[in-house]
């Protein structure tokens, strides 16, 4: 399957997603749902790697899908804002997006699944809620919390349909898009829950940074070697290096910048 | 007192009901210090358990299992609670019941990580009970829940709805959740479709009339027995029934107009409350109420007699008369 089809198929599935949750109200007032096409990427990796795929397996890919969307909607939620219209719709967007997915699976008579991405919801909310408890953990467990957070519904999906080989190639995939935004951010100046509590830890925003820019390289490095150990085609495998998880090499970066 | 009077009514099921709370603090358990103390925070500052109560009672009108209806009880509480977490960060609200809101206590973002938990815990529950027709209903809800509370901000501060506005959001806000709670209890305990239809229709109009209720607590109780300020609709912007009933009056209209989104000084929003608690909006809505009260006595003469229906006839009772 070449570039041009991955995307096609992508935007297909990105479009299918926004249809199931499109709520008027909430798409005038809110930000709208978050469906990344590198997690849509992901959900579909055992298709554009010619494994077995059915109308149910892609069904439910949509649910999980729209988990993240509501899940990310409460992420955005501002820790002591006020409520204005839009952070109030941004909650029941949520909440919104919640019962679809709920609704879509119980269409499909998949009641296990329902039962499953439960448990995989309780887990990443338990992670996300351990940034905002006031204890001290290390980067390393940090880093676990993060990788769960990104990946434990997609390797909840993978396992239901047997493809948990493709769970450690994610886990970093999406753990280094994390930390790209992380980093991001950081630079742009703004804070979020990662970056506090990694500042924390590391007591100097600078610590952080280094330590995101060399968490960059290893993970790159990491994914250059796993995607070896896989099958893919030539193709796949290109895109997913260079579409998925583009690297700037730390030494190239400061090089760059003098 | 009054909830205490009201779980008097139904303390048949007081054994019943004191499993289903274990179950409910076990349903809670994190690994997740914060998520615990949250979701406990949340659950021990009570509530009428109105919900589990009628999935209980719908029960006994098919073969009643305790083991298999707190299965359904037990998430439909869940669900009830992780929407109350969720509702005070809409509503910005300090205390709910007299004790701080998690988003109070902590933060909006611990509050949005507890009612995901919550709700999560609910469905993981509820999905040991595998039947489709049963997830059919309850997704169905949980959707049109949301609408309605989509609808009701889209509402906010419109003087000018019409009562089937208020009608419909106050279907979906409240009453679906209980009428679903009555036909799920009658669904997994296997009565008959009549049986189930009549139960789902006396939890609507149930519903319905414990919302109209509850609206018109707003303006007729204190602020000690809310437990916040009376007139807190009105000041959110919320148009309740009481609020459609008095404006029709063209002198109370245009002090609802112009205060209507304003920052009210206290003795604005106590003119206000006293203005329509002392207008006929109060029993206006109290007549609509009483209508629904009396749909709901309808479908239960349908019902077979015996303890459950008498109980159901007295908590419609005393639903149609609480004070606060």
């Amino acid at each position: 399957m070449n570039e041009q089809l991955i995307h096609s198929k992508i935007t297909s599935m990105e479009i299918d997603v926004l249809r199931a949750v499109k709520q008027r109200t909430l798409e005038k007032f809110t930000e709208g749902p978050s469906v990344e096409r590198a997690r849509l990427f992901f959900l579909l990796l055992p298709y554009f790697d010619g494994k077995h795929w059915s109308g149910e397996i892609e069904a439910s890919a949509k649910t999980v899908s729209i988990v993240y969307a509501a899940l990310h909607a409460h992420d955005q939620v501002k820790e002591n804002a006020s409520a204005t219209k839009k952070q109030q719709l941004t909650v029941l967007a949520g909440d919104f997006y919640s019962g679809i997915y709920y609704q879509m699976l119980a269409n499909l008579n998949n009641i296990t699944m329902i039962q499953r991405l439960a448990t995989a919801i309780i887990k990443v909310s338990e992670k996300k809620a351990s940034f905002h408890d006031g204890l001290d953990r290390t980067t390393a467990e940090l880093d676990r919390s993060v990788q769960q957070i990104e990946t434990e519904l997609l390797a909840t999906f993978y396992n239901f349909y047997g493809f948990d080989h493709y769970t450690p190639l994610a886990t970093l995939m999406l753990s280094y898009i994390r930390y790209k935004d992380e980093l991001e951010c950081l630079q742009g100046g703004s804070e979020t829950r990662i970056i506090r509590s990694l500042n924390e830890t590391l007591q100097h925003p600078l610590h952080t940074e280094r330590w995101l820019l060399e968490k960059l390289d290893n993970l790159h490095d990491q994914i250059s070697l796993t995607i070896n150990s896989y099958n893919f085609n030539y193709d796949l495998k290109n895109f997913m290096l260079h579409q998925i998880t583009p690297h700037q090499h730390r030494a190239e970066q400061l090089t760059r910048e003098g | 007192m009054e909830k205490v009077k009201l779980k008097l009514l139904y303390s048949d099921l007081k054994p019943e009901l004191d499993m289903i709370e274990k179950e409910l603090e076990q349903a809670v358990d994190s690994e997740s210090l914060l998520l615990n103390d949250a979701s406990l925070h949340l659950l021990q500052a009570g509530g009428k358990r109105i919900r589990p109560v009628f999935v209980l009672l719908a029960g006994k009108f098919g073969n009643y299992n305790i083991d298999v209806m707190k299965q359904v009880a037990v998430p439909l509480e869940l669900i009830h609670m992780a929407s109350l977490v969720h509702d005070d960060v809409i509503d910005d609200s300090e205390t709910r019941r007299g004790k701080p809101t998690v988003k109070a206590e902590w933060n909006n973002s611990v509050a949005m990580y507890t009612g995901d938990f919550i709700l999560a815990r609910a469905l993981e529950y509820i999905s040991e009970i595998d039947s489709p027709k049963l997830h059919h209903i309850l997704s169905k809800t949980m959707i049109e829940v949301c609408r309605g509370e989509i609808i009701q901000i889209e509402d906010k501060y419109k003087l000018d709805q019409n009562l089937r506005d208020y009608l419909r959001r106050i279907k979906r806000k409240t009453a679906l959740l209980i009428s679903s709670s009555c036909e799920l209890g009658a669904l997994v305990s296997g009565t008959d479709e009549k049986t189930a239809a009549h139960l789902r229709r006396f939890g609507y109009f149930i519903g319905m009339s414990f919302q109209i209720i509850d609206d018109i607590l707003d303006f007729t109780s204190t602020d000690e027995e809310l437990g916040k300020p009376a007139g807190s609709d009105f000041i959110q912007g919320n148009i309740t029934l009481p609020i459609l009933c008095a404006r029709k009056n063209p002198e109370v209209y245009s002090l609802l107009k112009n205060n209507l989104g304003k920052e009210l000084t206290e003795p604005e929003r106590l003119h206000i409350v006293k203005t329509v608690r002392d207008s006929t909006a109060i029993d206006e809505a109290k007549a609509i109420s009483e209508r629904y009260l009396q749909k709901a006595l309808e479908e239960l003469a349908y019902l077979p007699k015996g303890n459950a229906n008498k109980t159901m006839r007295k908590i419609a009772f005393f639903i149609g008369k609480r004070k606060f």
